[in-house]
């Protein structure tokens, strides 16, 4: 069976410092909600958040709920964690091609090696940090929709395996 | 005046050690002792300095006026060079255009650090919200990305890579200055079978943080022929570029600003790819080097692998390649490590290699790579194009 990646569930997460003019995103994701500044002049997203948009140089930006929907741009497979990742790998750090055209740089999890490839469908998902926001992360989009259906997670994921 | 009216008259360089025992000002000195050596330069002539932004020095926002403090300097001109490992190439071309507008007129150019045994680095970037948090641990989880990409995009041997890494480990072995640990041969197989950090990111593909410093002396070609110096090496062409297309979301990262900077630089040189005498890339990675021949036109977009099949890279092969080891196999002085490919180039100019001089001394060309941006290629590239002077 191909190598389970670590799920990164049972890690000691630390606090996010954010600089001031991305708080809007953090504190959208005390609700799981994913915000994305959106530069109105040109109709593009960009991300990560700036004081100011990337194609303009205009501040007159505005943030925007988005799904988060997306596909695998390139993945690397971590075997050597730092601080609270150390003893986790391996695990799977993922630039994923939002569908609104942005790239973001998130864990991806629920995933085994032999479904890691470019192009892979994925979804958000987020797990908790010690003061109440979220990290994003991803997961294939099949996850997903077996767990709406109440399936769950099959157990073979959750241990890593080989 | 123009770039080439500037000229290095002099280099030096430390061993790279995997810990200094020394403080990084100290070895600031045994640099500024050598440069005066050997070229009989009184201190009080030195006007000018541009000195690294170095990891040991990180955090003290007076890092260069601390510095000529230490080293007793009295200078008319001064600046910290921060564009990380296109530094020490990026000060010639400064140094060059600070003697041309009459800043100043002979200039000490300091790489040191010691980032092993002293790193006070505090980075206020995107890392802390954004790469961090993800696990992200530095530059060789930015460079699994980037690998796969290329991976995805055109195919990846590691055999290639393989070939580049060995090249560049046969020369730091004929380097006396190269980090002793790293002067070991290594096979295909060691390569390949090496641990991986972030895959396909191996160790060997990695350079191994350690401790050392390096440095120019630049002036007026006039001067020099002055001052009797006419043995120097001269910078014929220069290109850098900084953040390219920030208003691109979506990048191909196979491709790096030194397309624009190597077009500038070989055209204000006037040479072509194929007119180069050895090439010093700046290699914190086996596959940057790839990149960069793509990226300079050695090769075509796509076909470094198998460019690197058909081309010999040591010191009397077809293309010297980082006839020092380079970084990744002499040691990465921390953000010192630019100097280390640089003073290479100037050393084969002087015709002082030693057993690994190369043959064409009609020229050489030195790169820079500079900070990881996020989700794209490099920060910061820089081509520097040297020439002998006399």
């Amino acid at each position: 069976m191909s190598e389970m990646m670590n799920d990164l569930e049972a890690l000691a997460r630390e606090q996010v410092k954010p600089f001031a003019f991305s708080r809007p995103y953090w504190e959208a994701t005390r609700q799981k909600k994913l915000l994305v500044q959106y530069c109105r002049r040109t109709g593009q997203y960009q991300f990560y958040p700036r004081p100011t948009s990337v194609f303009t140089g205009r501040r007159d930006l505005e943030w925007r709920e988005v799904s988060g929907a997306g596909e695998v741009f390139s993945y690397t497979i971590a075997q050597r964690g730092r601080g609270p990742f150390r003893g986790h790998e391996p695990y799977v750090i993922a630039t994923i091609k939002l569908d609104i055209g942005i790239n973001v740089i998130g864990n991806l999890v629920h995933c085994k090696r032999d479904d890691l490839r470019i192009g892979l469908r994925v979804v958000p998902c987020w797990t908790p940090l010690p003061g109440g926001e979220h990290i994003l992360m991803f997961e294939p989009a099949r996850q997903a929709a077996s767990k709406t259906a109440g399936a769950g997670r099959p157990a073979a994921q959750k241990r890593q395996s080989s | 005046m123009a770039l080439r009216d500037a000229a290095i008259v002099a280099y030096a360089e430390t061993k790279i050690v995997e810990k200094s025992d020394r403080d990084i000002w100290d070895i600031g000195a045994e640099i500024l002792e050598s440069l005066l050596d050997k070229t009989g330069i009184d201190k009080a002539e030195i006007d000018g300095m541009l000195v690294n932004a170095a990891l040991t020095g990180a955090g003290n926002c007076f890092w260069a006026q601390s510095t000529v403090d230490y080293l007793g300097l009295e200078l008319e001109f001064l600046q910290s060079v921060d564009i990380g490992g296109c530094s020490a190439a990026g000060a010639v071309a400064r140094a060059a255009a600070a003697i041309d507008t009459g800043l100043c007129s002979t200039v000490f150019l300091l790489n040191a650090d010691t980032p092993v045994a002293e790193n006070n680095l505090n980075l206020r970037s995107y890392v802390r919200e954004w790469s961090t948090p993800h696990g992200i641990i530095g530059p060789p989880a930015d460079f699994g990305l980037l690998a796969t990409r290329y991976a995805h995009q055109f195919g990846l041997d590691y055999t290639s890579l393989a070939k580049l890494a060995i090249a560049q480990r046969n020369h730091a072995i004929l380097n006396d200055n190269a980090c002793e640990k790293l002067r070991k041969p290594i096979s295909v197989d060691d390569y390949l079978n090496s641990r991986m950090i972030a895959e396909p990111i191996r160790l060997l593909d990695c350079v191994m943080p350690c401790d050392g410093g390096n440095g120019l002396l630049v002036m007026s070609r006039a001067q020099a022929k002055r001052k009797g110096l006419d043995k120097h090496v001269v910078p014929i062409g220069y290109g850098e570029k900084t953040n390219l297309s920030p208003g691109t979301n979506i990048v191909d990262v196979t491709v790096s600003g030194h397309a624009a900077a190597g077009q500038k630089a070989f055209k204000t040189a006037g040479i072509a790819p194929k007119d180069v005498g050895s090439f010093h890339p700046y290699d914190d990675f086996i596959i940057a080097i790839m990149i960069q021949l793509e990226m300079l036109g050695f090769c075509k977009h796509g076909q470094g692998c198998s460019f690197i099949k058909n081309t010999d890279f040591n010191f009397d092969g077809d293309l010297p390649l980082n006839t020092s080891g380079g970084q990744i196999s002499a040691g990465q002085a921390g953000l010192a490590g630019g100097g280390t490919n640089l003073i290479e180039g100037v050393r084969q100019l002087f015709g002082e290699a030693g057993a690994r001089q190369v043959k064409n001394t009609n020229n050489a060309v030195v790169t820079g790579i500079g900070h990881i941006p996020y989700g794209r290629n490099w920060g910061t590239s820089v081509v520097l194009v040297l020439a002998p002077g006399n």
